[in-house]
């Protein structure tokens, strides 16, 4: 079903609770009461259109409005982005990891391949976060840079000092896939590895990777197909300063 | 399981061939696209047995050369966006046609795929050289060494490399290492 400005926002998360991290992310608190969707982003200096289209893109994976995204700030993106990451690393990577650590914990007989499992795990997260490491602290400020430029109507300063010679290819160059260490641990998980007699636990360990492995995508899909071609635009743009 | 890609650009469309692909048999694996950006990742990852792909797209693109790394036989049918002939081939599918005609034209592909995997399916399992392959991969050969190592061209590991990867559905060289010694592949004390 679309989303509209109309919906309550309450409904909103009745409908589909998994929008209460487009919600969050976008920096909307909970204590709706009645107001609807577009009452709650006017109150919180969200722009109604931009969340509308990021909570239909979350809800619906046959809806993507390339051309409509397009047109909103790169700003809005990077602060999103921002608070996506910092979901990842600061709650949703731990408790993955927790969970692990507490299945080697558990198990003595085989806790050598729970062992591996931890890590190759540890491995990921540290993949993980060079790979956060390096949009945070390089493209991001770049994108400011270049939407400063843009609103000045010259280079400012900033960008000549530090990006000159920077360009988004070669971030493209740099940056890595995240995404299939994340399948791997899963077949691992479901195919290869016994499981312990605590089925419960280790159900909830996989239903979280399913669920990080679907953030994931299609937060690499925001950036990839708008966020990129976005900066492409602005590049192009700023040549003729 | 039957593994189906969709390249379409009519939203229209895909939705009603996957509608006619559910009804003509359950569990069949659909991905769909609307458009050609990394098409040739997508066919990569995916190693779909059917590829099914609208012709306004299809004629812009290079077919012979999109499909060539793909190392399995992929039956590619083709979506026209004008009415055929009554003798068009099963490989070949109208927006036109007809509900009846569509299940008959795809229905006999499914089922000669079908027919092919059974005698498959046997081989699901590594193969003695594929094993052999995957243990260099575990001790972190390059292709290039693995090929010296093994006596075979660099071209013939990079091919048991996407079996391998086909078979145990893992795509990176640490998750393989991780499988290799939960199997006995090689051990611990090898790779440290």
């Amino acid at each position: 079903m679309l989303i509209t400005a109309e919906m309550k926002m309450a409904d909103l998360i009745h409908m589909d609770f998994q929008l209460l991290a487009v919600i969050q992310r976008i920096g909307i608190p909970l204590g709706f009461r009645e107001k609807s969707i577009d009452e709650v982003c006017i109150e919180n200096n969200v722009n109604t259109d931009f969340f509308l289209q990021l909570a239909n893109v979350f809800h619906d994976a046959d809806y993507f409005p390339k051309e409509k995204f397009l047109v909103f700030k790169a700003e809005w993106f990077i602060g999103f982005l921002r608070r996506t990451h910092q979901c990842y690393l600061d709650h949703k990577i731990p408790e993955i990891n927790e969970k692990i650590v507490s299945l080697v914990d558990e198990i003595k007989d085989s806790s050598a391949n729970y062992e591996l499992i931890k890590n190759f795990f540890t491995d990921y997260m540290r993949e993980l976060s060079v790979h956060i490491g390096l949009e945070e602290k390089t493209v991001f400020p770049y994108i400011s840079a270049l939407s400063e430029c843009i609103n000045q109507g010259k280079k400012t300063d900033d960008f000549i000092q530090n990006f000159e010679e920077y360009g988004i290819d070669i971030y493209l160059d740099e940056h890595s896939d995240i995404e299939e260490k994340l399948f791997d641990l899963k077949n691992i998980l479901i195919k290869y590895l016994a499981p312990p007699t605590d089925n419960c636990k280790y159900n909830s360990l996989l239903y979280e990777i399913f669920r990080l492995e679907t953030d994931l995508q299609i937060h690499s899909k925001i950036e990839e197909k708008i966020l990129i071609p976005k900066v492409r635009q602005m590049e192009q743009e700023i040549k003729n300063f | 399981m039957i593994k189906v890609l969709i390249c379409e650009p009519s939203y229209l469309v895909r939705k009603g061939l996957i509608s006619v692909l559910n009804e003509l048999k359950g569990g069949i694996d659909i991905k769909e696209t609307a458009s050609t950006d990394d098409i040739i990742e997508t066919i990569g990852d995916t190693a779909p047995n059917i590829f099914i792909i609208n012709t306004s797209i299809s004629s812009i693109l290079n077919m012979e050369q999109l499909l060539k790394d793909s190392n399995d036989e992929i039956e590619v049918v083709s979506v026209f966006n004008s009415p055929l002939n009554l003798d068009s081939s099963n490989t070949q599918i109208s927006i036109f046609d007809s509900k009846s005609t569509l299940l008959n034209k795809l229905g006999e592909i499914i089922k000669s795929i079908d027919i092919h995997n059974e005698q498959e399916t046997a081989s699901e399992e590594l193969s003695d050289r594929e094993k052999d392959v995957l243990r260099e991969i575990a001790l972190g050969k390059t292709n290039k060494e693995i090929a010296t190592n093994l006596y075979i061209s660099t071209h013939t590991v990079i091919s048991h490399r996407k079996n391998i990867t086909r078979k145990l559905g893992i795509k990176t060289v640490s998750g393989l290492t991780v499988y290799s010694i939960l199997n006995q592949i090689i051990s611990v004390e090898d790779i440290s």
